[in-house]
Parts: C-alpha cells; sequence; structure tokens
C-alpha cells in the first residue's frame, strides 16, 4: 500500500499546492478589498468569512452574498476569484482522474492489493508460475483439493481468462515476471504459510531462473520445476530439495516400467489416480519392433529408454536432420517413410511428433496398413482432447496430465511418491503384494494415500506413548475404528519410516515408536477417524484396554494412587 | 544549483519566518498579532506540507512530520481564533490571544526544527 500512495501523493503535489495558492491568493484578496457592514459603515470582511465565501464560490455551491451584500470592489474580486478557482479544480481533478488511468498507477495498485491478499492468507498455499496448460490444470487438480493457490503469469490475458474460470477458491493472480525477487516476495514466499513453489512456465531457463531465485529466497521451501531439457535438468539438481520433472523422460521412464514391470506400472496408476476409480488393467506393452514418428525431445527421451532395453527402433521427423542417428529416416512423404521404417512388421507407434493433426493422420496410415499395432499417441494442446481420443490409442501421452499427476504426488503425499519409488527398485513382486493386501484392506476402488506421523507433540500420540501403561501402540491399532475397536477402518498401511529408514508393508502388529511416520491408503472416512488417534488423549488407551482413562490431573493422580496400592 | 532545493528551501525558510513575524510580540496584547500574518503562515505552512509529500527517505519522513505538526498547530490557532468571534461572538481578549500565539509558538518550535534538518541536510551532502 505504501508504494501506491507514495506515488498517488507525489503525483498529487503540485495540484494540491495549485488548490492551496488560488485559495490563499482568494481569501486573501477578500479580506482586503473595503466592504460596508450592515449599518453602512465601511468595514473589510473578515478571514472566516471570506474562507467561507470562497469555500462556496470555488466549489460553484453559491450560497450568494454574505455575510452582508457585496460591495462593486468585492463583486470584482470574487468574480475573478471564480475563474481563478474553477481553472484550479479543473486542472486538480483532472490529474486525479488521470491518475487513476494511468497505467503505471493501476499496475500498483494491483499489485498491492495482490500482495495485501495474499498476506492475509491463513492456510496452507502453493505458488505456480506459469499458467499455461499445465498451471491450468495443476491449478484446477489443487484447488478441488482445497488448496489456496497464488499464481504468477508474465501475460496479462492468460491472468484475465483465469479470472473467468471456475475455481472453488479463486486463486490470487499476478500479472508480472515470476524471476524478479521481489514478484516471489510479493507473491508470499516468505510467508509461513507458503507450502510450496511450482514453476511451470513454457521455458526451461525461465523456469530454472524461477527455481533458483525462489531457493535462494526461501532455503526451506518445497520446489518442484519442470525441465524439458537434460541440461536444465541437470542445473536444478544440483540445488538441494528442487524436485525437478521433466514429462518426457518421465513419461519414457514409465514406458520402461510396462514393458520390466507392468504391475509397478499398474499399481502406481491406481494408487495416484482419482479416489474411486477402479484398478486398472495390466498394461501389457509388446517389445518388438517399435517405430517413432517425432523425434525432438520426446522422441529422444523414447529412444534412449529404448536403446538401455535393447529394443529396436526406427524414427521419422520431416524436419530434424541428424547424420549420425541411421536409425532416422528423414523425408516428406509420410507414408513413404512409414514404409521404410517398417510399419507393417512394427508392434509398437509412438505419435509424437509436436503437431497433433500429424500425430492423428500417422495413426490412420499405420492402422490401415498395419490394423493390431499398439499405438502411443501424444496430444500437444488441450483444444484437440477430443480429436485425440477420437483416435481410440493403446495409451496417450498429455503433458499437462502427467505434470499434474507429477506434481500432486510430490505435494501432496512426498511418502507415496518414495513408496512408489521403492517400488520400482523392488520389482513385481511387492507390487502384486501391494495389490493384494490394499483390495483385501479397501477394496477395488482407488484408495486414498495418506501419512500419519507418531508426533508426539500431539496430545493423542503424547498419551498414547507415554501416560499408558500395558501393551505397545502398534500399526493394528492405528488401523481400529476408534468408536468401535473390534471393526477395522478401510485402511492399510504400506510404508514404515523410522528415522529415514524405511520398511515396506508392515504387518499390523509391528510396534510403533515415537518419531514414526506410517503411509496409509484407505477411505477418507478412515482418514478422518484416525486423526482422533493424534488429536484426542484417551482414544488409544480406549482402543487397546476398553476403558476411558482419566482425563484430569487429579483423577490420573488417584488413578495412580490406586493401581499403587 | 538545483531548482527544486531552492523553492523547497524558500518556502520551508518562509514558514519559519512568517510563523516567527506573527508570534513575535506580548502573548495578550492582540494588536500586536495581525490575523493576515496568520493566514500567510497557514498558507505556507500547507504548501511545505505538500511539498515534503512523496519523499521516502527517512529525512523526508522526518520533514514531513514537522509540517504536519506545524500546519496542525497553525489551524487550531485559528480555529481558536474563529471561535471566540463567531462562536461566542465576544471582541478579543487578552486571555484567548494568549492561547492563540501560544499555538502558533508550538508551531514555530516545529518549523525551527524544519530549518535545522534543511540545514543539516545541506551540510551532509556537501553539493
Amino acid at each position: 500500500m505504501g508504494d501506491v500512495l507514495f506515488l498517488a501523493l507525489r503525483r498529487l503535489r503540485a495540484p494540491l499546492i495549485t488548490i492551496i495558492c488560488v485559495y490563499a491568493i482568494s481569501v486573501g484578496g477578500l479580506t482586503l478589498i473595503p466592504g460596508l457592514d450592515a449599518a453602512g459603515k465601511p468595514e473589510t470582511m473578515s478571514f472566516f468569512h471570506a474562507f467561507y465565501v470562497v469555500s462556496y464560490t470555488a466549489t460553484t455551491i453559491g450560497f450568494g452574498e454574505l455575510p452582508n451584500p457585496f460591495t462593486d470592489a468585492q463583486r470584482m474580486w470574487v468574480t475573478f476569484s471564480i475563474y481563478l478557482s474553477v481553472v484550479g479544480w479543473v486542472y486538480s481533478l483532472g490529474t486525479v482522474i488521470a491518475l487513476t488511468n494511468d497505467a503505471t498507477f493501476r499496475a500498483m495498485l494491483a499489485r498491492s492489493i495482490f500482495n495485501r491478499r495474499v498476506r492475509r492468507i491463513a492456510e496452507p498455499f502453493y505458488i505456480v508460475c506459469g499458467y499455461g496448460q499445465s498451471g491450468a490444470a495443476l491449478m484446477h487438480a489443487l484447488d478441488d483439493h482445497g488448496t489456496r493457490l497464488v499464481v504468477i503469469e508474465t501475460r496479462a490475458e492468460r491472468v484475465a481468462r483465469m479470472v473467468l474460470e471456475e475455481y472453488t477458491t479463486p486463486p490470487l493472480a499476478l500479472a508480472a515476471d515470476a524471476r524478479l525477487a521481489d514478484v516471489l516476495e510479493d507473491a508470499g514466499i516468505h510467508s509461513a504459510h507458503c507450502a510450496g513453489l511450482i514453476a511451470l512456465a513454457g521455458d526451461d531457463a525461465v523456469n530454472q531462473a524461477i527455481a533458483i531465485g525462489a531457493r535462494v529466497l526461501n532455503p526451506d521451501l518445497m520446489i518442484v520445476a519442470r525441465a524439458k531439457s537434460r541440461a536444465a535438468e541437470l542445473n536444478l539438481a544440483a540445488f538441494e530439495d528442487v524436485r525437478v520433472v521433466n514429462p518426457f523422460t518421465t513419461f519414457a521412464e514409465n514406458l520402461r516400467l510396462g514393458l520390466a514391470a507392468p504391475e509397478v506400472l499398474q499399481l502406481e496408476e491406481w494408487l495416484t489416480g482419482a479416489p474411486g476409480s477402479d484398478c486398472p488393467d495390466c498394461m501389457m506393452l509388446p517389445r518388438g519392433r517399435w517405430v517413432l514418428v517425432g523425434f525432438g525431445r520426446f522422441g529422444h527421451a523414447i529412444s534412449a529408454m529404448l536403446d538401455a532395453e535393447g529394443i529396436e527402433w526406427k524414427a521419422f521427423d520431416s524436419s530434424v536432420v541428424d547424420d549420425e542417428e541411421q536409425r532416422l529416416i528423414h523425408g516428406a512423404d509420410t507414408e513413404h517413410a512409414l514404409n521404410d521404417a517398417g510399419i507393417a512388421s512394427a508392434d509398437v507407434l509412438i505419435a509424437g511428433a509436436a503437431v497433433d493433426a500429424v500425430n492423428l493422420g500417422v495413426t490412420t496410415l499405420a492402422r490401415r496398413i498395419n490394423a493390431g499395432i499398439f499405438v502411443v499417441i501424444r496430444q500437444n494442446h488441450a483444444q484437440d482432447h477430443a480429436l485425440i481420443k477420437a483416435a481410440r490409442a493403446d495409451l496417450s501421452f498429455v503433458q499437462s496430465h502427467l505434470m499434474v499427476h507429477e506434481c500432486l504426488q510430490i505435494l501432496k503425499t512426498p511418502m507415496l511418491g518414495r513408496f512408489i519409488g521403492h517400488l520400482r527398485g523392488a520389482g513385481a513382486d511387492l507390487a502384486s503384494a501391494t495389490i493384494e493386501r490394499v483390495k483385501r484392506d479397501s477394496g477395488n476402488g482407488a484408495p486414498l494415500a495418506w501419512t500419519f506421523a507418531c508426533d508426539v507433540m500431539q496430545p493423542g500420540m503424547f498419551g498414547a506413548f507415554f501416560q499408558r501403561p500395558g501393551d505397545a501402540l502398534r500399526i493394528g491399532h492405528l488401523v481400529a475404528d476408534p468408536t468401535n475397536p473390534s471393526e477395522r477402518l478401510v485402511a492399510s498401511a504400506l510404508l514404515l519410516e523410522r528415522q529415514g529408514t524405511p520398511h515396506l508393508l508392515p504387518d499390523d502388529s509391528t510396534v510403533l515408536k515415537p518419531g514414526d511416520q506410517i503411509l496409509f491408503v484407505g477411505d477418507n472416512t478412515a482418514r478422518g477417524l484416525q486423526l482422533r488417534y493424534l488429536n484426542e488423549p484417551g482414544t488409544v488407551a480406549w482402543v487397546c484396554s476398553g476403558r476411558e482413562p482419566p482425563r484430569g490431573a487429579l483423577f490420573r493422580w488417584w488413578q495412580q494412587r490406586s493401581r499403587a496400592a | 544549483m538545483n531548482l527544486e532545493k531552492v523553492i523547497f528551501g524558500f518556502f520551508n525558510i518562509l514558514a519559519c519566518t512568517l510563523n516567527f513575524g506573527f508570534f513575535i510580540g506580548d502573548l495578550d496584547r492582540p494588536e500586536l498579532h495581525h490575523p493576515f500574518e496568520l493566514f500567510t503562515a497557514i498558507a505556507v505552512s500547507l504548501i511545505v506540507t505538500v511539498l515534503k509529500f512523496g519523499d521516502r527517505t527517512q529525512l523526508g519522513a522526518t520533514h514531513l512530520a514537522t509540517s504536519l505538526v506545524a500546519t496542525l498547530q497553525l489551524l487550531a490557532a485559528s480555529m481558536v481564533w474563529a471561535w471566540q468571534l463567531y462562536v461566542t461572538r465576544l471582541p478579543m481578549d487578552g486571555e484567548v490571544m494568549s492561547i492563540i500565539v501560544s499555538l502558533s509558538g508550538g508551531a514555530l518550535v516545529a518549523n525551527l526544527i524544519s530549518v535545522i534538518l534543511l540545514i543539516g541536510e545541506t551540510l551532509r551532502q556537501g553539493r
């Protein structure tokens, strides 16, 4: 607010001084001009009356000649004052109106309102930089989770469009360059409620600058940045705790997982999917021969993965020329090139060009030659969604979907991300065991994931660990229904982390220690009920022993006494 | 020479001198304190206050504060005067005049501080 006030005051200096001068001249003059009093004796007007007359004359209200009828000399002076003051007011008001239309002033005003609203947010919020396709999709997803959002986007028209979109809680938006430190500061990067920053600008260099700037400004902040090139990925990886998501290599990695351990991919899709959706079928990617259309960053990421897996491939691109790469076919005639790439005997087609029309055309052509081919299609633009869907590809790559998926996993349940990382390392057996356990405990719908921390600073856990005799706290207690301990909550434990050491799929009989973190999956009711173990003292004791422990200090002392006796 | 500095210094010192001119003389003798002097002191004081708007330095803020004090004191003095003449409808006497003049004396102190700040700033900058 200070900036706006100072700018306004600075701009209004000249008009205000003009008004003061106009009034001073008019009032001063009026007190000097000889006049007559009610009895007809000569008298000059007092300051009070002069100020009164000028005040209503200058503002063109005009009450007449007060306190006594004017002399002609006074009338002359008042005529002069009227013109003087009207000019003065017109000039001053004109300046004020020009100021409110001034672009700099309006930008500052918008910035100051934005800053004030950000400072008023009293719940965790995320800063999203860049409101493109991925940014918009991620914001809608986070909004569905009930998270407050602050968005910084360079292009003002995108910000204006966002205001028209439907959000449960409208995000706070600022049209500015997030690479500037003061913009990030105004967006609340220092706020205690700022839970993280996601850099999703279109350009890698911009994302790097944002992520690095944010890391320097707030060393403890969770930062997620998109990087589409290897160089940017490596640059950002050098910074501590900056999570880098490269959509192309992530998708290639998913394909590799689909080839090596489809169960792991299936479980990952299921656990990170929308709650309630059915367990996806285990997708069987054919190994065989692959044909890649489009050999940009996406094509390169996939071909690198295929090389690592030892799969034979041919690529076709009409614009990329690479003499080193023998397997790249260059040409203008797509059908010819597809035949050269051996589409008739290929098993997988990756339609990964940067133009959706090309991808659709290639898919149609390839199917005409080889009807049973497995098609992976890339969607570049959100508005082509219906067309891409109509192509009925076996798998589609939509960058914004993938970014949303990855970011949500990182931001919402980082522990789930770590669990999936362990899964990828462990292989298909663990994945099958997990699917079996989750289906047994929570049914077929995709479960919700959450983390339970045995935080002894919370009343429930303090009571459970330090104020309770008898049986140790076990995971089994946490999955019992706190309203009816013989019933089990729709929840199962997937991962226990104790001082940084992971224990995968812990049993119900596992004894817990203070500081443990447990990853649970289940339904929302279970999550809500389980919170009682954390927040309410005595719930754990009641579930373990079936008796309500005394709450107050006096009764606790009485109980200890009687037990001792 | 900087024209802004000249204008600023001129009005600042003028406010102080006009204020002093009104203040000087026995407190309780209305004939020694002319209303026109108070009027010009108020007008110049207002101009000085506006001139100090928008300066974001620490010194600028102190300048603005002193001017606000002076202006408010002078306005209070003029209001006491108007009250005596037009609301209570009594002729000006020594008692009320001493209130008015001592209010303007307070404004004079603020104006003096302002001038001292001005001199200090000039000496410090040395250019």
